[in-house]
Protein backbone atom coordinates (compact mmCIF):
# COMPACT_ATOMS: atom_id res chain seq x y z
CA UNK A 1 0.00 0.00 0.00
CA UNK A 2 1.18 3.21 -1.09
CA UNK A 3 1.51 6.42 1.02
CA UNK A 4 0.12 9.49 -0.36
CA UNK A 5 2.42 11.20 2.01
CA UNK A 6 5.23 9.86 -0.08
CA UNK A 7 3.80 10.72 -3.28
CA UNK A 8 3.59 14.04 -1.73
CA UNK A 9 7.01 14.81 -1.71
CA UNK A 10 7.83 13.77 -4.88
CA UNK A 11 5.27 15.31 -6.77
CA UNK A 12 6.57 18.82 -4.40
CA UNK A 13 9.99 17.83 -5.72
CA UNK A 14 9.29 17.76 -9.49
CA UNK A 15 7.15 20.16 -9.38
CA UNK A 16 9.72 22.93 -7.93
CA UNK A 17 12.73 21.29 -10.24
CA UNK A 18 11.09 20.91 -13.65
CA UNK A 19 7.77 23.53 -13.34
CA UNK A 20 7.51 26.71 -11.27
CA UNK A 21 10.02 29.70 -10.88
CA UNK A 22 12.57 29.13 -7.82
CA UNK A 23 11.15 32.31 -6.35
CA UNK A 24 7.79 30.59 -6.20
CA UNK A 25 6.80 29.69 -2.52
CA UNK A 26 5.62 25.78 -3.64
CA UNK A 27 3.75 23.96 -0.83
CA UNK A 28 1.21 20.81 -0.75
CA UNK A 29 -1.60 23.21 -0.30
CA UNK A 30 -0.68 25.62 -2.85
CA UNK A 31 -3.13 26.58 -5.44
CA UNK A 32 -1.48 24.92 -8.26
CA UNK A 33 -3.57 26.58 -11.10
CA UNK A 34 -3.30 30.14 -9.57
CA UNK A 35 0.38 29.87 -9.11
CA UNK A 36 0.78 29.28 -13.05
CA UNK A 37 0.52 25.43 -13.91
CA UNK A 38 -0.75 24.85 -16.95
CA UNK A 39 -1.52 22.49 -19.65
CA UNK A 40 1.54 22.16 -20.92
CA UNK A 41 2.52 21.79 -17.31
CA UNK A 42 -0.23 18.82 -16.52
CA UNK A 43 1.11 17.07 -19.49
CA UNK A 44 4.40 16.81 -17.66
CA UNK A 45 3.46 15.83 -14.57
CA UNK A 46 1.44 13.16 -16.03
CA UNK A 47 4.55 11.92 -17.70
CA UNK A 48 6.16 11.99 -14.45
CA UNK A 49 3.91 10.07 -12.76
CA UNK A 50 3.95 7.53 -15.51
CA UNK A 51 7.81 7.29 -15.68
CA UNK A 52 7.38 6.79 -11.95
CA UNK A 53 4.46 4.69 -11.41
CA UNK A 54 4.22 3.21 -14.30
CA UNK A 55 0.40 3.90 -15.33
CA UNK A 56 -1.13 7.38 -17.16
CA UNK A 57 -3.62 8.95 -14.95
CA UNK A 58 -7.31 8.45 -16.68
CA UNK A 59 -8.15 11.91 -18.31
CA UNK A 60 -11.93 11.16 -16.21
CA UNK A 61 -9.80 11.27 -13.01
CA UNK A 62 -7.75 14.43 -13.94
CA UNK A 63 -10.93 17.23 -12.69
CA UNK A 64 -10.61 20.43 -11.60
CA UNK A 65 -10.66 18.96 -7.79
CA UNK A 66 -8.12 16.19 -8.34
CA UNK A 67 -5.67 19.57 -9.42
CA UNK A 68 -6.59 21.73 -6.41
CA UNK A 69 -3.48 21.03 -4.95
CA UNK A 70 -0.46 18.95 -4.36
CA UNK A 71 -2.08 17.43 -1.68
CA UNK A 72 -5.50 16.70 -3.65
CA UNK A 73 -3.57 15.32 -6.78
CA UNK A 74 -1.37 12.78 -4.22
CA UNK A 75 -4.38 11.23 -2.93
CA UNK A 76 -5.73 11.08 -6.06
CA UNK A 77 -2.71 9.13 -7.52
CA UNK A 78 -2.45 6.87 -4.38
CA UNK A 79 -6.48 5.84 -4.55
CA UNK A 80 -5.67 4.63 -8.44
CA UNK A 81 -2.57 2.96 -7.51
CA UNK A 82 -4.05 0.95 -4.26
CA UNK A 83 -6.88 0.21 -6.88
CA UNK A 84 -4.96 -1.21 -9.30
CA UNK B 1 26.55 47.41 -25.80
CA UNK B 2 27.66 46.09 -23.12
CA UNK B 3 28.43 42.15 -23.35
CA UNK B 4 26.36 42.12 -26.53
CA UNK B 5 23.70 39.71 -25.62
CA UNK B 6 22.73 37.03 -27.64
CA UNK B 7 19.17 36.66 -29.37
CA UNK B 8 18.47 33.14 -28.43
CA UNK B 9 17.07 30.41 -31.05
CA UNK B 10 13.67 31.37 -30.49
CA UNK B 11 14.35 35.12 -31.03
CA UNK B 12 16.63 34.11 -34.11
CA UNK B 13 13.31 32.33 -35.53
CA UNK B 14 11.03 35.48 -35.59
CA UNK B 15 14.03 37.84 -36.50
CA UNK B 16 13.91 34.82 -39.98
CA UNK B 17 9.85 35.52 -40.38
CA UNK B 18 10.62 39.21 -40.18
CA UNK B 19 13.28 39.17 -42.70
CA UNK B 20 10.84 37.05 -44.44
CA UNK B 21 8.08 39.34 -44.58
CA UNK B 22 10.26 42.28 -45.42
CA UNK B 23 11.58 40.25 -48.78
CA UNK B 24 7.90 39.92 -49.77
CA UNK B 25 6.94 43.38 -49.34
CA UNK B 26 4.69 43.27 -45.74
CA UNK B 27 5.73 45.45 -42.69
CA UNK B 28 7.69 42.69 -40.93
CA UNK B 29 7.09 40.10 -38.04
CA UNK B 30 5.83 42.93 -35.49
CA UNK B 31 2.92 42.60 -33.54
CA UNK B 32 0.48 44.90 -31.93
CA UNK B 33 -1.64 45.45 -28.48
CA UNK B 34 -4.45 47.59 -28.39
CA UNK B 35 -5.73 49.07 -25.15
CA UNK B 36 -8.54 51.04 -25.25
CA UNK B 37 -8.81 53.65 -22.16
CA UNK B 38 -11.32 55.35 -20.92
CA UNK B 39 -9.65 58.44 -20.59
CA UNK B 40 -6.90 59.90 -22.36
CA UNK B 41 -3.09 60.03 -21.17
CA UNK B 42 -0.07 62.12 -21.09
CA UNK B 43 2.12 61.63 -24.10
CA UNK B 44 5.26 63.48 -22.33
CA UNK B 45 4.27 60.99 -19.25
CA UNK B 46 4.55 57.95 -21.69
CA UNK B 47 8.07 59.44 -23.18
CA UNK B 48 9.30 60.38 -20.01
CA UNK B 49 8.96 56.53 -18.93
CA UNK B 50 9.87 54.78 -21.85
CA UNK B 51 13.60 57.33 -21.34
CA UNK B 52 13.96 55.95 -18.44
CA UNK B 53 13.39 52.06 -19.57
CA UNK B 54 15.90 52.40 -22.35
CA UNK B 55 18.50 54.15 -19.95
CA UNK B 56 17.88 50.98 -17.56
CA UNK B 57 17.41 48.37 -20.48
CA UNK B 58 19.98 49.35 -23.33
CA UNK B 59 18.55 45.88 -25.29
CA UNK B 60 15.51 48.40 -26.04
CA UNK B 61 17.67 50.69 -28.47
CA UNK B 62 19.63 48.30 -30.16
CA UNK B 63 19.31 46.40 -33.35
CA UNK B 64 20.04 42.43 -34.31
CA UNK B 65 23.28 42.16 -35.42
CA UNK B 66 26.32 40.18 -34.98
CA UNK B 67 28.32 38.00 -37.14
CA UNK B 68 28.28 34.50 -36.11
CA UNK B 69 25.94 34.56 -33.45
CA UNK B 70 23.13 37.02 -33.81
CA UNK B 71 23.43 39.52 -30.93
CA UNK B 72 21.61 42.66 -29.94
CA UNK B 73 24.28 45.44 -31.32
CA UNK B 74 23.71 48.78 -30.13
CA UNK B 75 22.49 51.03 -32.53
CA UNK B 76 24.82 53.99 -32.81
CA UNK B 77 24.48 57.13 -34.01
CA UNK B 78 21.35 56.45 -35.81
CA UNK B 79 19.53 54.89 -32.99
CA UNK B 80 15.56 56.04 -33.43
CA UNK B 81 14.51 53.94 -29.87
CA UNK B 82 11.24 53.66 -28.96
CA UNK B 83 8.74 55.76 -30.88
CA UNK B 84 5.85 57.38 -29.37
CA UNK B 85 3.30 59.19 -31.39
CA UNK B 86 -0.19 61.22 -31.41
CA UNK B 87 -3.42 60.46 -34.20
CA UNK B 88 -7.05 61.41 -34.65
CA UNK B 89 -9.21 59.08 -35.34
CA UNK B 90 -10.24 57.92 -38.92
CA UNK B 91 -11.66 54.85 -40.64
CA UNK B 92 -8.14 53.81 -42.01
CA UNK B 93 -5.95 54.81 -39.20
CA UNK B 94 -5.71 51.27 -37.81
CA UNK B 95 -4.94 49.45 -40.88
CA UNK B 96 -2.05 52.19 -41.49
CA UNK B 97 -0.69 51.50 -37.87
CA UNK B 98 -0.86 47.57 -38.87
CA UNK B 99 0.80 48.58 -42.22
CA UNK B 100 3.65 50.73 -40.96
CA UNK B 101 6.84 48.61 -40.24
CA UNK B 102 9.36 49.42 -37.99
CA UNK B 103 12.81 50.61 -38.32
CA UNK B 104 14.54 47.59 -36.72
CA UNK B 105 17.93 48.14 -38.08
CA UNK B 106 17.53 51.70 -36.26
CA UNK B 107 17.23 50.57 -33.28
CA UNK B 108 12.98 50.96 -33.26
CA UNK B 109 11.62 47.78 -31.37
CA UNK B 110 9.04 49.44 -29.93
CA UNK B 111 6.50 51.81 -31.22
CA UNK B 112 3.41 53.46 -28.94
CA UNK B 113 0.36 54.74 -31.08
CA UNK B 114 -2.24 57.36 -29.10
CA UNK B 115 -5.22 57.50 -31.03
CA UNK B 116 -7.36 60.21 -29.40
CA UNK B 117 -11.25 58.84 -29.82
CA UNK B 118 -14.37 60.92 -29.39
CA UNK B 119 -15.42 61.58 -25.48
CA UNK B 120 -11.81 62.13 -24.45
CA UNK B 121 -11.23 58.43 -24.70
CA UNK B 122 -8.05 56.91 -26.19
CA UNK B 123 -6.54 53.89 -27.81
CA UNK B 124 -3.01 53.05 -27.42
CA UNK B 125 -1.36 50.85 -30.21
CA UNK B 126 1.01 49.15 -29.29
CA UNK B 127 3.82 47.62 -31.75
CA UNK B 128 7.12 45.58 -31.14
CA UNK B 129 9.35 43.23 -32.83
CA UNK B 130 8.48 39.86 -32.28
CA UNK B 131 12.30 38.53 -32.61
CA UNK B 132 12.38 41.35 -28.89
CA UNK B 133 9.80 39.14 -26.62
CA UNK B 134 6.81 36.87 -26.72
CA UNK B 135 3.37 38.01 -26.58
CA UNK B 136 3.10 37.35 -22.90
CA UNK B 137 6.12 39.74 -22.19
CA UNK B 138 4.86 42.17 -24.07
CA UNK B 139 1.59 42.38 -21.71
CA UNK B 140 4.11 42.58 -18.58
CA UNK B 141 6.30 45.34 -20.24
CA UNK B 142 3.20 47.21 -21.11
CA UNK B 143 2.29 46.38 -17.28
CA UNK B 144 5.88 47.42 -15.97
CA UNK B 145 5.45 50.70 -18.41
CA UNK B 146 2.33 51.86 -17.70
CA UNK B 147 2.26 51.24 -13.52
CA UNK B 148 4.47 52.49 -11.48
CA UNK B 149 4.06 49.69 -8.95
CA UNK B 150 5.52 46.87 -10.81
CA UNK B 151 8.58 46.27 -9.99
CA UNK B 152 11.03 45.98 -13.06
CA UNK B 153 12.69 42.84 -14.33
CA UNK B 154 15.81 41.78 -13.17
CA UNK B 155 17.65 39.89 -15.69
CA UNK B 156 16.45 41.91 -19.13
CA UNK B 157 19.19 40.31 -21.22
CA UNK B 158 19.11 37.29 -23.33
CA UNK B 159 20.65 33.84 -23.43
CA UNK B 160 20.70 31.15 -25.17
CA UNK B 161 17.69 28.84 -24.59
CA UNK B 162 20.03 25.59 -24.02
CA UNK B 163 23.66 25.04 -23.26
CA UNK B 164 25.90 22.59 -21.64
CA UNK B 165 25.77 19.85 -23.47
CA UNK B 166 28.34 18.30 -25.47
CA UNK B 167 28.09 19.26 -29.25
CA UNK B 168 27.69 15.69 -30.19
CA UNK B 169 24.42 14.96 -28.14
CA UNK B 170 22.99 18.42 -28.73
CA UNK B 171 23.17 16.95 -32.87
CA UNK B 172 21.80 13.65 -31.67
CA UNK B 173 18.56 15.32 -29.72
CA UNK B 174 18.17 18.05 -32.53
CA UNK B 175 18.26 15.03 -35.29
CA UNK B 176 14.84 13.98 -33.44
CA UNK B 177 12.89 17.17 -34.75
CA UNK B 178 14.59 16.72 -38.56
CA UNK B 179 13.40 12.83 -38.41
CA UNK B 180 9.54 13.99 -37.09
CA UNK B 181 9.61 16.45 -39.91
CA UNK B 182 10.94 13.40 -42.18
CA UNK B 183 7.87 11.57 -41.15
CA UNK B 184 5.30 14.40 -41.91
CA UNK B 185 7.04 14.15 -45.50
CA UNK B 186 5.11 10.91 -46.26
CA UNK B 187 2.12 13.10 -46.83
CA UNK B 188 3.37 16.41 -47.00
CA UNK B 189 1.81 19.78 -46.29
CA UNK B 190 0.74 22.33 -48.73
CA UNK B 191 -0.26 26.15 -47.96
CA UNK B 192 -2.52 27.72 -50.49
CA UNK B 193 -0.08 29.91 -51.68
CA UNK B 194 -0.38 33.34 -53.33
CA UNK B 195 -3.61 32.72 -55.03
CA UNK B 196 -3.97 36.87 -54.96
CA UNK B 197 -0.98 37.53 -56.85
CA UNK B 198 -2.93 41.29 -57.42
CA UNK B 199 -3.99 41.64 -53.88
CA UNK B 200 -1.64 43.87 -51.61
CA UNK B 201 1.33 42.40 -49.51
CA UNK B 202 -1.26 43.96 -46.72
CA UNK B 203 -1.98 41.99 -43.69
CA UNK B 204 -5.57 42.25 -42.46
CA UNK B 205 -7.01 40.84 -38.97
CA UNK B 206 -10.82 40.95 -37.28
CA UNK B 207 -11.53 40.01 -33.76
CA UNK B 208 -14.25 37.75 -32.53
CA UNK B 209 -15.46 38.60 -29.13
CA UNK B 210 -17.41 36.30 -26.63
CA UNK B 211 -19.57 37.21 -24.02
CA UNK B 212 -19.19 35.78 -20.56
CA UNK B 213 -21.94 33.53 -21.05
CA UNK B 214 -20.32 32.38 -24.47
CA UNK B 215 -17.20 32.18 -23.34
CA UNK B 216 -18.33 30.07 -20.15
CA UNK B 217 -19.76 27.72 -22.68
CA UNK B 218 -16.54 27.31 -24.79
CA UNK B 219 -14.80 26.88 -21.67
CA UNK B 220 -17.16 24.04 -20.35
CA UNK B 221 -16.95 22.23 -24.16
CA UNK B 222 -12.89 22.09 -23.54
CA UNK B 223 -13.16 20.76 -20.24
CA UNK B 224 -15.51 18.09 -21.48
CA UNK B 225 -13.46 16.90 -24.40
CA UNK B 226 -9.61 17.71 -22.76
CA UNK B 227 -10.49 17.44 -19.05
CA UNK B 228 -9.32 20.23 -16.75
CA UNK B 229 -6.39 22.78 -18.14
CA UNK B 230 -7.45 21.54 -21.52
CA UNK B 231 -8.38 25.00 -23.39
CA UNK B 232 -5.71 24.91 -25.28
CA UNK B 233 -6.15 21.72 -26.92
CA UNK B 234 -9.74 22.54 -27.64
CA UNK B 235 -8.46 25.47 -29.38
CA UNK B 236 -6.14 24.21 -32.12
CA UNK B 237 -8.03 20.88 -32.75
CA UNK B 238 -11.23 23.51 -33.63
CA UNK B 239 -9.17 25.80 -35.05
CA UNK B 240 -7.11 22.94 -37.58
CA UNK B 241 -10.82 21.31 -38.46
CA UNK B 242 -11.72 24.94 -39.59
CA UNK B 243 -8.75 25.35 -41.42
CA UNK B 244 -9.26 21.71 -43.64
CA UNK B 245 -13.28 23.20 -43.88
CA UNK B 246 -11.76 26.39 -45.34
CA UNK B 247 -9.56 24.72 -47.92
CA UNK B 248 -12.02 22.42 -49.18
CA UNK B 249 -14.45 25.84 -49.58
CA UNK B 250 -11.65 27.19 -51.69
CA UNK B 251 -10.53 23.85 -53.86
CA UNK B 252 -7.33 23.44 -52.25
CA UNK B 253 -7.48 20.24 -49.59
CA UNK B 254 -3.69 19.57 -48.72
CA UNK B 255 -2.31 15.96 -47.86
CA UNK B 256 -1.64 17.28 -44.39
CA UNK B 257 -2.04 20.52 -42.15
CA UNK B 258 1.14 20.76 -39.65
CA UNK B 259 0.66 23.03 -36.67
CA UNK B 260 3.42 24.27 -34.68
CA UNK B 261 2.09 24.40 -31.23
CA UNK B 262 4.15 27.20 -29.37
CA UNK B 263 5.28 25.87 -25.80
CA UNK B 264 6.43 28.45 -23.06
CA UNK B 265 9.98 27.86 -21.63
CA UNK B 266 9.27 29.93 -18.65
CA UNK B 267 9.29 28.39 -15.19
CA UNK B 268 5.79 29.19 -14.21
CA UNK B 269 5.36 32.12 -11.80
CA UNK B 270 7.73 33.94 -13.35
CA UNK B 271 8.65 36.78 -16.72
CA UNK B 272 12.05 36.35 -16.26
CA UNK B 273 13.93 36.86 -18.89
CA UNK B 274 11.56 39.56 -20.10
CA UNK B 275 13.21 40.99 -22.84
CA UNK B 276 13.11 37.24 -25.08
CA UNK B 277 11.49 34.60 -27.01
CA UNK B 278 10.91 32.13 -24.69
CA UNK B 279 9.42 29.17 -26.49
CA UNK B 280 9.61 26.55 -29.04
CA UNK B 281 7.54 24.73 -31.16
CA UNK B 282 6.07 21.29 -30.85
CA UNK B 283 5.06 20.14 -34.47
CA UNK B 284 1.74 18.17 -34.69
CA UNK B 285 0.46 16.48 -38.03
CA UNK B 286 -2.76 16.30 -38.95
CA UNK B 287 -4.34 14.56 -41.93
CA UNK B 288 -7.80 15.09 -43.74
CA UNK B 289 -9.83 12.37 -41.99
CA UNK B 290 -8.49 13.27 -38.68
CA UNK B 291 -10.18 16.79 -39.33
CA UNK B 292 -13.84 15.67 -39.53
CA UNK B 293 -14.65 16.20 -36.57
CA UNK B 294 -13.30 18.31 -33.40
CA UNK B 295 -13.37 14.94 -31.83
CA UNK B 296 -11.20 13.35 -33.88
CA UNK B 297 -9.11 16.17 -34.08
CA UNK B 298 -8.68 16.42 -30.07
CA UNK B 299 -7.58 12.88 -30.42
CA UNK B 300 -4.77 14.35 -32.37
CA UNK B 301 -3.47 17.25 -30.37
CA UNK B 302 -3.43 14.99 -26.84
CA UNK B 303 -1.74 12.16 -28.55
CA UNK B 304 1.12 14.11 -30.34
CA UNK B 305 1.56 16.46 -27.58
CA UNK B 306 2.16 13.86 -25.12
CA UNK B 307 3.91 11.69 -27.36
CA UNK B 308 6.28 14.70 -28.42
CA UNK B 309 7.34 15.22 -24.98
CA UNK B 310 7.48 11.56 -24.46
CA UNK B 311 9.99 10.94 -26.73
CA UNK B 312 11.94 14.61 -26.27
CA UNK B 313 10.87 16.29 -28.72
CA UNK B 314 10.27 19.67 -26.94
CA UNK B 315 13.98 19.70 -25.95
CA UNK B 316 15.11 18.75 -29.53
CA UNK B 317 13.43 21.30 -31.08
CA UNK B 318 14.91 23.99 -28.38
CA UNK B 319 18.33 22.03 -29.10
CA UNK B 320 17.48 22.69 -32.72
CA UNK B 321 16.55 26.51 -32.75
CA UNK B 322 19.61 26.86 -30.84
CA UNK B 323 22.04 25.20 -33.66
CA UNK B 324 19.79 27.30 -36.31
CA UNK B 325 21.78 30.34 -34.78
CA UNK B 326 24.65 29.82 -36.80
CA UNK B 327 23.19 29.81 -39.99
CA UNK B 328 22.53 32.95 -42.00
CA UNK B 329 18.95 34.90 -42.05
CA UNK B 330 18.33 33.54 -46.05
CA UNK B 331 20.30 30.40 -45.64
CA UNK B 332 17.78 29.42 -42.25
CA UNK B 333 14.78 30.55 -43.96
CA UNK B 334 15.30 28.21 -47.34
CA UNK B 335 15.70 25.38 -44.61
CA UNK B 336 12.86 26.04 -42.72
CA UNK B 337 10.75 26.77 -45.95
CA UNK B 338 11.88 23.58 -47.50
CA UNK B 339 11.87 21.60 -44.14
CA UNK B 340 8.77 19.61 -45.21
CA UNK B 341 9.29 19.86 -49.09
CA UNK B 342 6.09 21.09 -48.55
CA UNK B 343 5.12 23.54 -45.72
CA UNK B 344 6.46 23.56 -42.47
CA UNK B 345 3.03 25.30 -40.86
CA UNK B 346 -0.31 25.51 -41.99
CA UNK B 347 -2.12 27.97 -39.57
CA UNK B 348 0.04 30.38 -37.46
CA UNK B 349 -1.15 29.53 -33.60
CA UNK B 350 -1.03 31.36 -30.52
CA UNK B 351 -3.00 31.01 -27.13
CA UNK B 352 -1.33 33.24 -24.90
CA UNK B 353 -4.37 32.22 -21.93
CA UNK B 354 -5.74 35.49 -19.66
CA UNK B 355 -3.89 38.28 -20.10
CA UNK B 356 -1.77 39.74 -17.25
CA UNK B 357 -4.28 40.63 -14.41
CA UNK B 358 -1.74 43.40 -13.74
CA UNK B 359 -3.03 44.97 -16.73
CA UNK B 360 -6.43 46.90 -15.59
CA UNK B 361 -4.78 50.36 -15.69
CA UNK B 362 -2.27 52.42 -17.84
CA UNK B 363 -0.93 55.55 -16.16
CA UNK B 364 -4.11 55.63 -14.51
CA UNK B 365 -6.59 55.25 -17.47
CA UNK B 366 -8.53 52.18 -16.84
CA UNK B 367 -8.47 49.67 -19.57
CA UNK B 368 -11.65 48.92 -20.90
CA UNK B 369 -10.72 46.75 -23.61
CA UNK B 370 -7.21 44.30 -24.99
CA UNK B 371 -7.07 43.46 -28.18
CA UNK B 372 -3.53 40.63 -29.27
CA UNK B 373 -2.84 41.26 -33.02
CA UNK B 374 -0.23 38.78 -34.07
CA UNK B 375 1.86 38.29 -37.46
CA UNK B 376 1.58 35.85 -40.05
CA UNK B 377 4.42 34.88 -43.08
CA UNK B 378 4.01 33.95 -46.27
CA UNK B 379 2.52 31.57 -46.45
CA UNK B 380 0.37 29.95 -44.53
CA UNK B 381 -0.60 33.35 -44.53
CA UNK B 382 -3.50 32.89 -41.84
CA UNK B 383 -3.45 32.96 -38.38
CA UNK B 384 -5.40 32.95 -34.81
CA UNK B 385 -4.66 33.92 -31.54
CA UNK B 386 -6.54 32.92 -28.56
CA UNK B 387 -6.83 34.99 -25.05
CA UNK B 388 -9.00 35.65 -22.33
CA UNK B 389 -9.55 39.31 -21.21
CA UNK B 390 -10.73 40.11 -17.69
CA UNK B 391 -12.49 37.05 -17.96
CA UNK B 392 -14.10 36.97 -21.26
CA UNK B 393 -12.29 35.11 -24.77
CA UNK B 394 -11.65 36.90 -27.52
CA UNK B 395 -10.06 35.30 -30.87
CA UNK B 396 -8.05 37.34 -33.49
CA UNK B 397 -7.92 36.13 -36.62
CA UNK B 398 -5.31 37.64 -39.15
CA UNK B 399 -4.73 37.11 -42.58
CA UNK B 400 -2.31 38.03 -45.42
CA UNK B 401 -4.95 39.58 -48.61
CA UNK B 402 -2.54 37.69 -51.42
CA UNK B 403 -3.32 34.68 -49.90
CA UNK B 404 -7.15 34.64 -48.59
CA UNK B 405 -9.76 37.22 -49.35
CA UNK B 406 -11.56 38.93 -46.46
CA UNK B 407 -14.71 36.52 -47.14
CA UNK B 408 -12.57 33.70 -46.82
CA UNK B 409 -11.20 35.00 -43.95
CA UNK B 410 -14.51 36.33 -42.64
CA UNK B 411 -15.94 32.67 -42.89
CA UNK B 412 -13.15 31.02 -41.54
CA UNK B 413 -13.50 33.27 -38.33
CA UNK B 414 -17.69 32.69 -38.65
CA UNK B 415 -17.05 28.55 -38.66
CA UNK B 416 -14.38 29.28 -35.55
CA UNK B 417 -16.78 30.95 -33.72
CA UNK B 418 -19.50 28.57 -34.11
CA UNK B 419 -17.19 25.10 -33.56
CA UNK B 420 -15.85 26.40 -30.43
CA UNK B 421 -19.90 27.35 -28.90
CA UNK B 422 -21.10 23.52 -31.25
CA UNK B 423 -18.38 21.11 -31.32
Amino acid sequence: MIETQEIETKLLDFLKREVFAPEVLVTSETDLVAAGFDSMSLVRLLLFIETDYGFWIPESEITGDALRNIRALASTIARLINER
Amino acid sequence: MRGDPQLNGSDYLMLGFDYELRRRGFAGNSCQIVLELGSAISTEALKARLADLVNRYPILRARPGGVFLPKWKSAGHSVIGPQVRVHRDQPDLRQQLADEPLALKRGELLRFDLVQRDGGRMDVVFKWAHTLMDANSAEHFLAVVGRADIPLPATPTTQPLHAGKPLKQRFQLAWKSIHQLDQFCQAAPRSVGVRRPSAPARQKFRVERFSAEETARIRANGARLCGALGAAQYHSAVSMVELHRLHERIGCVSPSYVLPVPVGLRRKGSMEPLFSNQMTMLMTQFLPENLGSTVSAVAIVKSQMAAGLRTGLLESGVVLSELFRFLPLPLYMAMVKQGLRGEICSLFYGDTAAVTPLLTTFFGATIEDFTHIGATTPSPGLGVIFYFYRGLMRVTVFHLENHFSDAEAAGFAAGLRARLLEP
